[in-house]
């Protein structure tokens, strides 16, 4: 689907790129996001941008441009760094030219650490050791940040271990907690309430705003993770 | 310097919020009603971007360690100084004595619903509004996160320790000999946010109000009532919203603003405020202009609200027409009478 700039109140704009949870299409979100940082640095209007699983909302400073004026900039942007594809599924398209280091998490799964392993595996027709294997057996990528500091929204599970979120969410899930809903997994940075299913935790600090350059949180220093990866620890 | 002898309702550190982090999950947080964060600040000769402690339905009690100067500004929650029997209006800069306390004898208490009811408040008074800001000069000297003093409830960090204050919790000032602000009092007759008034309601991004067709007339149409009130937002009593829930289910998560109207899924409206989270899946039906967003930090539970439509290009006037005024209102400060024999006769 075609791009859309839509106004969101008087000082922000929501770009939508559409098409649902896709890891193509949050790529394209995520070069947009980091175009309007460098655009930024480059004079332009915007506050930090935020990206969705498939648009990017960006808040304008009008002191700095007119509405008009900061739409334009916008549009221009956009179609510089996502022209419109000249052919359906074009792969030159989705070269995800910065590649990201892979975060490893160490996850312990189960037990008292994970309440939810068995009922899920039990309810998806797996065995846990299965459930595990597959949990663990991927590389996923950070679609967003949100709900709360440092909780990212990683994805896409495979088929296998999609099932709603709980009917009854817990008032307070253990920081660190290992989690699965739907087409995402996630790691609870803290211990927030928590409507998805607790599969494992892990020691991993995710968010600390003390161990901070200016500007990017994220584990050891550096820029928000991308891509995670859940590791058994070696028993 | 002040001592929290015991807090209130909720009483955190604000600024005017992180401008880094969105992309973090970090809300935007600061002051709900940043125009009253600005008035106390002023009153003291200091821009917003210090940091003020927002107090919220029902106030602390304070213990002046150190003589300091102190400004409100926003809902009176009835502030005094019980062993002088003197009253802190908003709007006004006084000193407070080592060895007196500050109290908050009026507001509305945790229940919230009347005015003039108040969970464990003596002598309350009737008074509107919900939030008040307490400065001190040079603001409240709190480490900077991310660049701002404010308090990440969500993410326990910011302001004092990421949490509401707490018996025992030390306020000091940027500046603690800085004693030459007494007696200052805000202009009157500017805009107050205390005051109620429909608040003016843009229509919201196609693609979130799409599942919500016919819920921005319905907010226009309808009367609403405040119910549950905390930083992340207010719910609204009142007819559910129309929403297409399949529709809404297939919404898929992004950013979202303070001021912004969602549309839960049984119909209930949530203003979101402050402490907002970054992202949401929820429908949405309309947003609050950024001019009115004080207005909105001043909503308290039972309070009846209304809504009207603005064009864009209005919304961005009212934006600007009110920063012209405080400009303008502070200006006048700076040049009005001295207080400072009334205020020291008191003392």
């Amino acid at each position: 689907m075609t791009t859309r700039i839509e106004a969101f109140g008087e000082q922000a704009f929501l770009v939508v790129l559409g098409g649902g949870v896709d890891p193509a299409v949050n790529r394209r979100a995520h070069r947009l996001a980091a175009a309007l940082r460098d655009d930024r640095a480059a004079g332009g209007p915007w506050a930090t941008p935020v990206p969705g699983y498939e648009s990017v909302l960006v808040r304008f400073d009008p002191r700095v441009s007119k509405a008009a004026q900061a739409q334009r900039r916008l549009e221009r942007l956009v179609e510089r760094v996502d022209p419109a594809p000249t052919s359906p599924g074009d792969p030159e398209a989705d070269q995800d030219t910065d590649p990201h280091p892979i975060v490893e998490l160490q996850v312990r799964y189960g037990g008292p650490d994970g309440p939810d392993l068995a009922p899920v595996a039990e309810r998806l027709r797996l065995s846990q050791s299965a459930l595990i294997d597959l949990h663990a057996g991927q590389t996923y990528q950070v679609f967003l940040l949100g709900f709360s500091p440092g909780f990212a929204y990683l994805g896409p599970l495979p088929e296998a271990l999609r099932l709603p979120r709980r009917e009854v969410p817990r008032p307070r899930v253990p920081a660190g907690s290992v989690a699965i809903a739907e087409l995402q997994t996630a790691v609870y940075p803290a211990a927030t309430p928590g409507g998805w299913h607790l599969i494992g935790r892990t020691d991993a600090r995710l968010w600390d705003p003390a161990q901070t350059p200016a500007g990017a949180p994220g584990p050891r220093g550096s820029h928000p993770i991308r891509a995670a990866r859940p590791l058994r620890p070696l028993s | 310097m002040l001592e929290v002898i015991s807090p209130g309702l909720l009483d955190t550190v604000q600024d005017l919020g992180f401008t880094q982090g969105a992309d973090l999950g970090v809300p935007r947080a600061g002051a709900c009603d940043a125009w009253s964060l600005a008035v106390a600040c002023r009153l003291l000769g200091d821009p917003p971007e210090v940091a003020a402690l927002e107090m919220t339905g029902s106030g602390p009690t304070l213990a002046v360690r150190r003589t300091c100067v102190v400004a409100l500004a926003g809902a009176d929650l009835g502030a005094h100084v019980p062993e002088e029997g003197r009253l802190l209006p908003p709007g006004t800069a006084q000193l407070v004595h080592a060895g007196t306390r500050i109290a908050f004898d009026g507001g509305r208490g945790p229940e919230g619903g009347t005015p003039s009811g108040g969970h464990g408040v003596s002598g309350a008074r009737p008074t509107a509004g919900w939030r008040t800001y307490l400065g001190l000069a040079g603001g409240i000297d709190v480490p900077k996160a991310l660049g701002s003093r404010s308090t990440c409830l969500a993410g326990a960090f910011g302001g004092l320790e990421g949490r509401a204050l707490r018996a025992g919790d030390l306020l000091r000032p940027g500046r603690p000999d800085d004693l030459g602000a007494p007696g200052r009092r805000w202009p009157t007759g500017g805009p107050d946010p205390v005051r109620a008034r429909p608040l003016r309601l843009l229509p919201s991004p196609a693609t979130l109000g799409g599942p919500a067709a016919g819920a921005f007339e319905a907010l226009l149409a309808g009367t609403w009532r405040v119910g549950a009130v905390d930083r992340l937002g207010l719910r609204l009593d009142g007819p559910p919203l129309p929403a297409d829930r399949e529709a809404a289910g297939r919404l898929v998560s992004r950013g979202v603003i303070p001021g912004a109207v969602q549309v839960l899924p049984d119909g209930t409206p949530v203003v979101l405020l402050a402490d907002a989270q970054t992202v949401g899946g929820y429908p949405v039906a309309g947003v609050v202009i950024g001019a009115d967003l004080p207005w909105l930090g001043q909503l308290g539970p039972g309070d009846r609200v209304r809504f009207r439509a603005i064009t864009p290009a209005r919304a961005r006037v009212a934006r600007t027409a009110l920063e012209r005024r405080f400009a303008l209102l502070a200006a006048r400060l700076e040049r009005g009478p001295a207080w400072d024999l009334l205020a020291d006769a008191a003392g």
